[in-house]
């Protein structure tokens, strides 16, 4: 899998790389509009992820060169102006997914999987981990082939840790990707421990095993194998 | 006091003053003028006389008719001529009527005579009372006409000023520049115009931006708030790090949060005051309500809220988004501030959402619960749900109210308040 990184803050940038480094994809950089624009005609990534307000151009503008070259990239749009408009925008020039800054990596780490699952699995919606599938479609989890009944905020749960298997998620993260801004501050972490607590005894009851790892009781780490 | 009538009454007593006294010196010197002339008469018939005597060597008969008498008296001595004001009974008799009197000396065959010319005062003095009168009369009516053209023209001259001066008034932050109107001629109020026009302009040029300004900074903030997060979900990966480090590392991750959430509520309320939300939509807020209810469930139940709610169909027109931001900032403060168990009352209907909730009194004055940075210093917000709350409610003319009593807490939205 091949990512390209447009992002003019390269500290940024190198963070975001090494981060999706060990999800085993390859990432390239651009560290601006020029150069960006260079790669994507010479080279097809699977997922770009795209900054706006690039010192030396407009992001959209690239995406409008990409669909005018009928490129098929998938692009998550990474931006500062968290605005409805550039949302809107952005979307409708064919953009994946828009994702505000600043942002958890790990939500990064799981909007890029799941472009990419939605583009190179045409028709599949399941992810496989070891005796656990998740199918993305209908929504629903099974493991080794018996449906696992799981609430929707167990899901979102599961699925987030998928996208971030082997890697530790912070709690702020799941309580960011599980209640967004809608609850702001009155989210607190005992709901996130009570819905981990609930989805990590049914993954053991179906017989995953011990799957979910707290780590000092910051964050939580997600692994099968 | 009014310029008009401050004017009026300086302009008012100041014209009585110099009438009176202007009517008092006009009536003394026309009587002057008037007996001078009568005085001049009496010195013709007292040439008559000594003409007569010279001539003659004899006294004229005397004369006793209404307005004419002449008198003669014999005396021991050369009396002194002089004039006088005297009383005196007239050729028809009753009572004295006042005569303008010439006494002089004449010697007729060596013997002495005092002789008196009188002549009726009454003509003069009726002359005298008309002239002050009709002069009195025009005096008046100028004075009366002055007075009401003041009041007329001066209230039209002024209408320029009472309408900038109202919309000085109404002007605020939202609206235009004062426009400069030039519907007077007058150069003080042109003036005036001008200056409330460029003033105006100024504090909204100000005003764009100071707001620029925060819009831009929080814009700024996000990149470096972005490379923190980053380098801290970097950093957890790591798999030597011990507790106390983590514990560290969770501190920042939550500084980090409520920046980002402080960062993110200024900049919607830049947003909403700069009418960013210009979409409406007819919403029912008794099913968005509905929807953020089953949001908030876990937390409600979680501490043990009762919730007692009372809905009845309501429509508003207003920007779905700023609708369920409103209802997410009124609601998540009725839980959060609420006390463990205490309840949330919802009445909505007739044009009113009322969001009632427990918890204890503020340590600060309520009246300033909606502006920015008002909160508890315990509480864990930005301080700027409810400043977020008022700022919508304005931009669509809603009213927003809050009411304290005991430990309860209402916040109540007037759809339609009567202005």
């Amino acid at each position: 899998m091949k990512l390209l990184i447009v992002e003019d803050e390269k500290i940024l940038c190198d963070s975001i790389v090494s981060y999706l480094k060990q999800e085993n994809y390859t990432c390239d950089s651009a560290n601006g509009y020029a150069s960006a624009l260079e790669k994507t005609e010479q080279y097809d990534y699977d997922c770009i992820l795209l900054d706006i307000n690039l010192q030396d151009g407009n992001g959209m503008n690239l995406l409008r060169e990409l669909k005018s070259n009928n490129k098929t990239d998938g692009v998550l749009i990474i931006s500062a102006r968290n605005s409805l408009e550039d949302k809107v925008a952005g979307l409708q020039l064919g953009a994946d997914d828009y994702l505000p800054k600043p942002f958890h990596l790990s939500e990064l780490g799981a909007r890029v999987s799941a472009i990419i699952r939605r583009r190179n699995s045409a028709g599949n919606n399941i992810i496989r981990l070891a005796e656990l599938s998740i199918d993305t479609q209908a929504r629903s989890v099974e493991v080794a082939g018996r449906l696992l009944e799981l609430t929707r905020k167990e899901y979102q749960l599961l699925l987030y840790f998928a996208y971030n298997k082997g890697r530790v998620v912070s709690k702020n993260a799941i309580a960011e990707h599980l209640w967004g801004d809608e609850m702001g501050d009155a989210a607190n972490y005992d709901f996130i421990y009570t819905h981990i607590k609930n989805l990590r005894r049914k993954l053991i009851e179906a017989g995953c095993g011990d799957t979910i790892q707290s780590v000092y009781g910051m964050g939580y780490k997600f692994s099968i194998s | 006091m009014k310029l008009f009538t401050k004017y009026s009454r300086v302009n008012g007593t100041a014209a009585i003053v110099v009438l009176l006294l202007g009517g008092l010196c006009y009536y003394f010197i026309i009587r002057y003028v008037l007996i001078h002339q009568l005085d001049n008469t009496l010195k013709v018939e007292e040439a008559e006389i000594l003409d007569h005597v010279h001539t003659q060597g004899t006294l004229p008969a005397p004369s006793h008719y209404r307005d004419q008498q002449v008198a003669f008296t014999p005396s021991e001595k050369w009396v002194a001529r002089r004039f006088l004001d005297a009383r005196l009974y007239s050729a028809e008799g009753g009572r004295r009527r006042p005569f303008r009197e010439l006494v002089f000396p004449v010697e007729v065959g060596g013997r002495y005579y005092e002789t008196s010319v009188a002549k009726s005062e009454e003509d003069t003095k009726e002359l005298l009372g008309l002239i002050v009168l009709i002069t009195l009369g025009v005096i008046g009516l100028l004075l009366l006409i002055v007075l009401l053209i003041n009041r007329f023209l001066l209230r039209k001259i002024w209408r320029p000023f009472y309408h900038t001066l109202g919309a000085l008034k109404q002007f605020n932050l939202s609206s235009k520049p004062l426009t400069t109107g030039g519907h007077t001629a007058i150069d003080e109020f042109r003036d005036l115009d001008e200056a409330a026009g460029q003033m105006t302009a100024k504090i909204l040029k100000d005003y764009e931006i100071l707001k620029d300004f925060a819009d831009n900074a929080s814009h700024e903030m996000q990149t470096p708030l972005a490379i923190i997060n980053s380098k801290l979900d970097l950093l957890i990966q790591n798999r030597s790090l011990d507790e106390r480090q983590t514990r560290m590392l969770q501190d920042m991750y939550d500084a980090v949060g409520r920046l980002r959430q402080l960062n993110q509520s200024l900049l919607l309320l830049t947003k909403i005051e700069n009418n960013q939300f210009s979409q409406w939509d007819h919403l029912s807020l008794g099913t968005l309500l509905d929807r953020k209810l089953i949001q908030f469930d876990e937390l409600v139940v979680s501490r043990g809220l009762r919730v007692i709610r009372e809905t009845a169909e309501q429509t508003v027109t207003m920007n779905s988004y700023l609708a369920d931001i409103l209802l997410n900032n009124l609601l998540s403060n009725a839980i959060r501030h609420n006390r463990e168990g205490g309840a949330i009352e919802i009445f909505l209907g007739g044009g009113r959402l009322v969001i009632a909730n427990n918890g204890p009194a503020f340590p600060f004055d309520p009246s300033t619960v909606f502006d920015r940075f008002v909160k508890n210093s315990h509480s864990g917000g930005t301080g700027l749900g409810l400043a977020i709350a008022r700022q919508i409610c304005d931009n669509y003319g809603f009213r927003l109210s809050y009411r304290q009593e005991e430990d309860r807490h209402t916040v109540t939205i007037d759809f339609k308040p009567a202005v």
